[in-house]
């Protein structure tokens, strides 16, 4: 069974950045929402495992889904991706569900080592 | 990379240009110190190699260097200063006599980057450049500079302060004119209106004389015959002798109001313009009123009523001349400023150490954003011809050369009233010159 | 500017700058060891003619301090930072500055917020684009002067600039400072170009 993972970034170009630093052969399906709106409608959809959240985002910020994630009972695993490095930020998010911080640009290396931390990528 | 071409020569370049060139680590140990880095400070590549900077250099600012280090070091970009801001990294003799009181070396440093093949930086290079020449001639230039804005201020100045006495000798000749022109028309007028005056005087003395003796020649008249008396009663009633007998009396006295009007309208032509007598006075301001309304009754008979509120205040030692005519400006300016008729209101009073005069009127008024303005030299919201925006600047200039204030108070569609102020004395009259009404000059 | 950007350019030079700005400003806080939050620049491409309005715009009624610097390289242009100038002083310290400043060290507290902005910026583009970028020593325009008369566009030889809002704070030491980039018109096609390369990894 693919992973189906949901990548969520206002610009195009972070989300082609993100899908390339992806596991290149990893077993997934990959959507996109292009807000916290359109990330919020696909989740409730049913069915993501993963997400990589931005968090400066217009419509619903990264704060935000991770608000209305827990308030829904987080049945997914969110990993936060931003080039906002602040330790606050990272602070905050991890107490919000996240399970990792990634800073902007992604590292595949990086990335990796954090999925198979979790149990995501054997 | 260049030393990847030619090593040698990129070293020897290195070491030998009149450039200080050298580079530390992380830690600020000194990996590379140039010959010109060895001869100005006077320590040598082997002494330093390896050694602290700031342990071999204890006099370096380290606490800021440390930090533009570290940034280089983190950002892996350019660094700079400049000696305009900080004279000097190290402070090193300079090799020239002493000028322009530079006692060291001026310097301009650039802190690079060196990475290492990851990216990351691994040495900073600070390279050294002597500037004392440049600053010399840019120190130079700058002063010069200084004394050429210096004089173009005060050109400016000058265009001003001439553009000022340009209005002022406009406004004096406009004034200077108008009182030619009233000196000339009152000396015409006043000798024709002399004989007349006198020929008047000889007309109502022979019309008196002829009654006396008409009333003779009526007192006889029963003793005419009868045919005689009828053919004089028809003459007497077709002229109608008994109107005409009262009416050539009233004719006479009639004109001989008129003239004295006359007259007094010529002498205050000659007072207005004072061609009789200029300069510092003492003077009744109210007087000055008068004879300013009777001046420009015609131009304002059909426009305005004119009230008047005087509070006998003490005289003024003034330029009357120039009082009037700012008197008539006001005055004007009000009577221009009625759509339909309107009433122009002038009071004086005592303040202190100054006499005021008001000029208000109901009109139109001044909008806010204009007050400011009014004041300016060809400032005008006449059409053209109508005004040439002089009027008020002038009547500031002369208020201002009296040491007085005009003040402006306005609402649009109620009214303006200008208020002048004056000080009673300011010893501007020379001993020299002829003090009309000494008695009533104050103490 | 005559061509200007295309969307996808324009997307990718607003990513490039949110990483520069992140990267740069957990370097600085490294160095600092405090919290320095850079914001996400707001990136738009403007008509020379607009810049006085839009530093107004940014600035409001009130004096700033600015200053430039040249870069050259893969590609080429001069940035600009407008500071107010009231913001400036509280970040002295953090510059290695000591005590009180005096007009002159105020002076290079400007240069070298230019120097910091500017690098972090352009450089970090740079990088992320791989180009090699060098920087001439940055000069001051003016201290507590007007924001319209920060720019005089008829003394500029190009029609269109880069113009990026970056808000920087340091714990409660705050200073807001505008970046503008300019770009002669025709280097904008080199920027373009190195964007299309990057595009191209993707
Ligand atoms: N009493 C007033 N009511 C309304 N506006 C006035 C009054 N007095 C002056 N102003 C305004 O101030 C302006 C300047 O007056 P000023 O006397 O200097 O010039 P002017 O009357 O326009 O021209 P000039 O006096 O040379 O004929 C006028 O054009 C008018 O707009
Ligand atoms: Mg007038």
């Amino acid at each position: 069974m693919p992973v189906s993972v949901l990548i969520v970034d206002d610009s195009p170009i972070a989300r082609k950045m993100m899908r390339r630093s992806l596991p290149p052969d990893w077993d997934i399906t990959i959507q996109e929402a292009v807000d916290g709106a359109q990330a919020i409608d696909i989740y409730r959809k049913g069915g993501v495992e993963l997400m990589f959240l931005d968090l400066t985002m217009p419509n619903i910020d990264g704060y935000g889904v991770l608000e209305i994630l827990q308030a829904e009972g987080l049945n997914c695993i969110v990993i936060v991706v931003s080039a906002d490095v602040q330790p606050q930020a990272r602070a905050r998010v991890l107490a919000m569900g996240a399970i990792a911080f990634i800073p902007k640009p992604v590292n595949p290396e990086g990335l990796q080592e954090v999925l198979r931390q979790y149990g995501i990528l054997v | 990379m260049a030393d990847q071409q030619n090593p040698q020569l990129s070293g020897f370049i290195v070491e030998r240009m009149e450039l200080g060139v050298f580079a530390v680590d992380s830690s600020f140990n000194i990996v590379l110190w140039n010959h010109f880095m060895h001869t100005h400070s006077g320590k040598s590549w082997e002494s330093l190699k390896g050694t602290n900077l700031f342990a071999s250099f204890p006099e370096l600012p380290e606490s800021w260097l440390k930090r533009k280090i570290e940034h280089v070091f983190a950002l892996g970009n350019y660094a700079f200063t400049s000696w305009e801001q900080r004279a000097y990294l190290f402070r090193f003799k300079h090799n020239r006599p002493i000028t322009g009181g530079v006692d060291a070396m001026l310097q301009n440093c650039t802190f690079l980057p060196l990475r290492d093949a990851k990216g990351k930086v691994e040495l900073v290079v600070i390279t050294l450049q002597d500037c004392t020449d440049n600053a010399l001639i840019q120190q130079r230039l700058a002063e010069a500079i200084t004394v050429s804005d210096e004089e173009r201020r005060k050109q400016q100045e000058l265009i001003v302060k001439l553009e000022d006495a340009k209005n002022q000798l406009y406004q004096s000749e406009k004034l200077a004119s108008i009182g030619q022109l009233a000196a000339g028309v009152a000396h015409e007028i006043n000798n024709p209106i002399g004989f007349v005056n006198s020929n008047l005087g000889t007309l109502e003395r022979n019309v008196t004389d002829l009654m006396k003796l008409m009333a003779v020649f009526e007192s006889k008249e029963t003793e005419l015959p009868k045919d005689t008396q009828r053919e004089l009663s028809k003459i007497k009633k077709e002229i109608d002798f008994e109107y005409l007998k009262e009416d050539l009396a009233a004719l006479i006295s009639e004109s001989k109001e008129g003239l004295s009007h006359v007259r007094r309208i010529v002498s205050d032509l000659k007072d207005f313009s004072r061609v009789d007598q200029s300069g510092w006075q003492i003077a009744d301001l109210e007087k000055c009123i008068d004879t300013t309304l009777n001046v420009v009754s015609n131009e304002i008979r059909y426009k305005a009523t004119v009230v008047k509120e005087y509070g006998h205040p003490p005289l003024v030692e003034c330029v009357p001349g120039q009082i009037n005519q700012v008197l008539m400006n006001l005055v004007v300016n009000a009577s221009q400023a009625f759509p339909e008729r309107g009433q122009i209101t002038l009071r004086t009073g005592e303040e202190g150490m100054y006499v005021w005069i008001e000029v208000e009127d109901n009109g139109i008024g001044i909008p806010p954003e204009n007050q400011q303005r009014i004041f300016e030299p060809f400032f005008t919201t006449k059409p053209v011809g109508t005004g040439t925006g002089l009027g008020l600047s002038v009547c500031y200039n002369i208020i201002r050369k009296h040491e007085g204030d005009l003040i402006v108070r306005s609402e649009v569609g109620k009214g303006t009233c200008f208020r002048i102020l004056l000080p009673i004395f300011h010893g501007k009259m020379g001993e020299s010159e002829e003090i009309e009404f000494a008695n009533s000059a104050p103490q | 500017m005559n061509k200007g950007l295309s969307e996808d350019q324009t997307d990718a030079l607003q990513e490039l700058a949110n990483i520069g700005m992140g990267q740069a400003g957990d370097s600085l806080a490294r160095i600092w060891k405090e919290f320095v939050h850079l914001s996400i620049p707001k990136i738009a491409i403007v008509d020379a003619s607009r810049l006085p309005a839009l530093i107004h715009g940014f600035v409001g009624d009130t004096a700033v301090s600015a200053s430039r610097q040249a870069f050259h390289g893969g590609f080429r242009g001069e940035v600009l930072v407008v500071v107010s100038a009231k913001d400036r002083n509280g970040l002295a310290n953090l510059m290695g500055y000591e005590g009180q400043l005096d007009s002159v060290e105020r002076e290079e507290v400007l240069l070298d917020i230019v120097n910091l902005l500017g690098g972090a910026c352009v450089g970090g583009i740079a990088q992320q684009v791989n180009a090699e970028i060098g920087f001439s020593a940055p000069s001051l325009i003016g201290e507590d002067i007007d924001p319209l008369d920060v720019i005089h566009p008829d003394q500029l030889a190009i029609d269109k600039a880069l113009s990026l809002e970056v808000c920087f704070q340091v714990e409660n030491r705050s200073l807001t400072a505008h970046l503008v980039i300019l770009l002669p018109n025709n280097e904008v096609g080199a920027l373009a170009e190195l964007l299309d390369q990057f595009l191209c990894t993707l």
